[in-house]
């Protein structure tokens, strides 16, 4: 498997892409940004994209990496040209070599999601994961213009520079289930809003289960009689008083965390030389509603590998997705609950990817 | 629920005489039973008695083989693993019943996940309670496997085509439906022997024997009891549909019998009308499925399956 660093796969969209190849101020900064400013590169770009009609913005990025927001819109306004206009982009863009891969991030491994999705040589997981982000809404445009554009690409010498985009096109055509999307027009998107856009839905997190390492040794009694909220139960070697909150969505990972620290001055409070160590989340539960009734049958029918349905035995339809690696339970009733994630954004990513499989198994 | 009739008391019409004064029953929970297996929207009274009849008959029987294994081991209660030694013939059952043992499991423990007051404990403790029935059977299959084929079946990937077909089966039924049907659909699916355990404990008469099962194998007891209803239904369907006599097709009798049931049921929706009385599986369907099931063709037929004894071949095992 890839190891992609903890940080830069939580805002998930374009940022990838963005990060890499921000717009001449900083280009050390590639791959580390914050959330914020990643954000604020992104709200810039796209407001440009967004007066441009036509062209999807997140393919524009790929064609001509390193290029100043006016060489976007020339880009975004004219498809056939794009390729033409790549000479002017490498001098313009400097230290930019014809065969230079380097933009491509660390991981090239692709991995098999779990729908026909995308398939092409080297495309990279940041690439299919900023895809799947998407939610398939310019693929479905991406589509008539990737197709038409296909030919061209080939047979111009310069489509060596950009091996993802080519890919990144050929994959559109195996998507089939972007095609049920009705949207045909490309809407910019911001990582925060980006989840609300394909369906208006997020996932809520439930529960945040992590353990601390308090590094010195407790008495359990005294701690159990002086604290409030805690049990003493002897058959347990360890103090079980699990804080159970309803967390919204952002601030979810920072609550937990305040409150394991919580703990941890409690018990110095009493005395113990308790440390802070390997704050660890285990596991992260969400849910939500879609809003219609599903159709099990025909889901467990489809997905076989990934799907279990014993109505007898649980009423929920049990969908094991490979990626991200999290446990979905599907209910007739529409309502999902998501298990199994180490970071909100694995939530975010399952619940997107299973949103378009859920809609074609819309019960009338 | 759908059902119209079937008062607990209902058990003695048909049936010949069995089962006199039997004050459990669960007819009306095998009518919706029998519908979510692919029966009709209101399945028939006699039929579900019948079916009752059927499924109690052969469960008392595998209690006393397993009571009577379990006494040979010199064991106080009847285990899963009695129930597993008693299915080590049929590789495709005992295949099914595996599986689902590991959902089971399975299930208890993203449901344990999700449930957050126990997570905690059950991590410190060591976590002895996951995967307890794939233990079992495990370890189990194990001890007697001789030639390896019993323990090679918790690697085998191959597709298990009765399931298959009743996912098929359901499938092609709640294409059809409206939401309304879908969600009553639903509530049938979800009825098993399981839900109702300790009316299931009475209806197989446990207190008056000496030796019980434990829970597991009540658990195990009572997935036999649902898989016979469903082979029941399975059986009754083919024979149902063996007995529709198409005029001028030659080639009937060699189309799988899958594809003329869908081509039936799907007639029968755009016809619509009449439905329940002439859709419905009747008891005589039942009994032929019954004796073609029992009858063993080959020259070893009367030297197979030692499980027979009051003449009628064990459905589930």
């Amino acid at each position: 498997m890839a190891s992609a660093p903890r940080p830069e796969r939580a805002p998930r969209l374009l940022a990838p892409c963005l990060t890499r190849y921000p717009p001449p101020p900083s280009p050390t900064t590639v791959g580390f940004l914050s959330m914020e400013e990643e954000e604020t590169y992104l709200e810039l770009y796209l407001n440009q994209c967004a007066a441009q009609d036509g062209l999807a913005p997140p393919r524009s990025p790929l064609f001509s990496p390193v290029v100043p927001y006016d060489m976007y819109m020339l880009n975004a306004s004219n498809p056939e040209t794009a390729f033409n206009l790549n000479p002017e982009v490498k001098e313009t863009s400097g230290g930019f070599s014809p065969v230079d891969l380097s933009f491509l991030p660390d991981e090239l491994t692709q991995e098999d999601k779990d729908q026909p999705v995308i398939g092409s040589k080297h495309e990279t997981k940041e690439n299919s994961e900023s895809q799947s982000q998407q939610s398939r809404l310019p693929s479905s445009s991406e589509q008539d213009i990737g197709l038409g554009l296909n030919s061209p690409s080939l047979s111009n010498p310069h489509s060596q520079r950009h091996p993802s985009d080519t890919d990144l096109v050929q994959a559109s055509p195996e998507k089939p289930d972007s095609n049920s999307l009705p949207l045909a027009s490309i809407t910019p998107m911001s990582p925060v809003t980006s989840v609300s856009e394909c369906c208006g839905i997020v996932p809520q997190l439930q529960n945040i289960v992590s353990t601390v390492n308090l590094a010195c040794k407790l008495d359990l009694k005294k701690i159990a009689l002086h604290a409030k909220n805690a049990e003493y139960n002897p058959k347990v070697r360890f103090l079980i008083s699990l804080l159970l909150t309803k967390l919204e969505c952002n601030g979810a990972i920072s609550q937990s965390r305040l409150a394991a620290r919580k703990y941890a001055r409690v018990v110095q409070k009493l005395g113990f030389p308790a440390r802070f160590l390997d704050f660890k989340i285990q596991n992260m539960v969400g849910s939500c509603d879609v809003k219609f009734p599903i159709r099990l049958e025909g889901l467990v029918l489809t997905h076989q590998q990934f799907s279990s349905y014993e109505p007898e035995l649980f009423p929920g339809l049990i969908y094991r997705m490979v990626k991200p690696r999290i446990v979905l339970l599907i209910f007739v009733s529409g309502k999902v609950v998501l298990t199994g994630a180490k970071e909100r954004s694995e939530i975010c990513e399952a619940f997107e990817n299973i949103y378009p499989i859920l809609k074609s198994f819309k019960k009338a | 629920m759908n059902n119209t009739a079937a008062s607990p008391m209902a058990s003695a019409t048909s049936s010949g005489g069995r089962s006199t004064g039997k004050s459990v029953s669960f007819a009306a929970e095998l009518q919706s039973m029998m519908y979510s297996l692919g029966d009709a929207r209101r399945p028939l009274h006699e039929t579900a008695v019948l079916v009752e009849d059927v499924v109690h008959t052969q469960l008392i029987n595998l209690l006393q083989q397993a009571a009577e294994v379990s006494q040979l081991r010199g064991a106080r209660v009847i285990t899963p693993e009695d129930l597993l030694f008693l299915m080590r013939k049929d590789k495709k059952k005992l295949r099914r019943l595996l599986k689902y043992m590991f959902i089971r499991d399975y299930k208890s423990k993203i449901v344990k996940g999700i449930d957050e007051d126990d997570l905690l404990e059950d991590k410190l403790s060591g976590s002895n309670n996951a995967n307890k029935r794939q233990k079992i059977a495990q370890d189990f299959l194990n001890s007697i496997d001789q030639t390896g084929e019993l323990l090679a079946m918790f690697e085998d990937d191959e597709i298990d085509e009765v399931k298959q077909e009743r996912m098929e089966r359901a499938e092609r039924q709640t294409r059809i439906m409206d939401s309304a049907q879908y969600a009553e659909f639903c509530e049938s699916r979800q009825l098993s022997f399981s839900k109702k355990a300790s009316k299931f404990r009475d209806w197989l008469d446990c207190s008056s024997m000496e030796i019980k099962p434990n829970v597991v194998a009540m658990e195990i007891l009572a997935y036999l009891a649902y898989e016979t209803v469903a082979q029941l239904v399975d059986l009754a369907l083919l024979v149902r549909q063996d007995m529709v006599t198409k005029a001028g097709d030659p080639f009937s009798h060699a189309i799988s019998a899958t594809f003329i049931q869908y081509h039936n049921s799907a007639e029968s929706t755009a016809a619509c009308g009449v439905e329940a009385h002439s859709n419905a599986i009747q008891p005589c369907h039942i009994r032929e499925a019954i004796r073609r099931y029992s009858h063993k063709i080959g020259p070893l037929s009367p030297f197979t399956n030692a499980y027979r004894r009051n003449g009628m071949a064990f459905l589930a095992c």
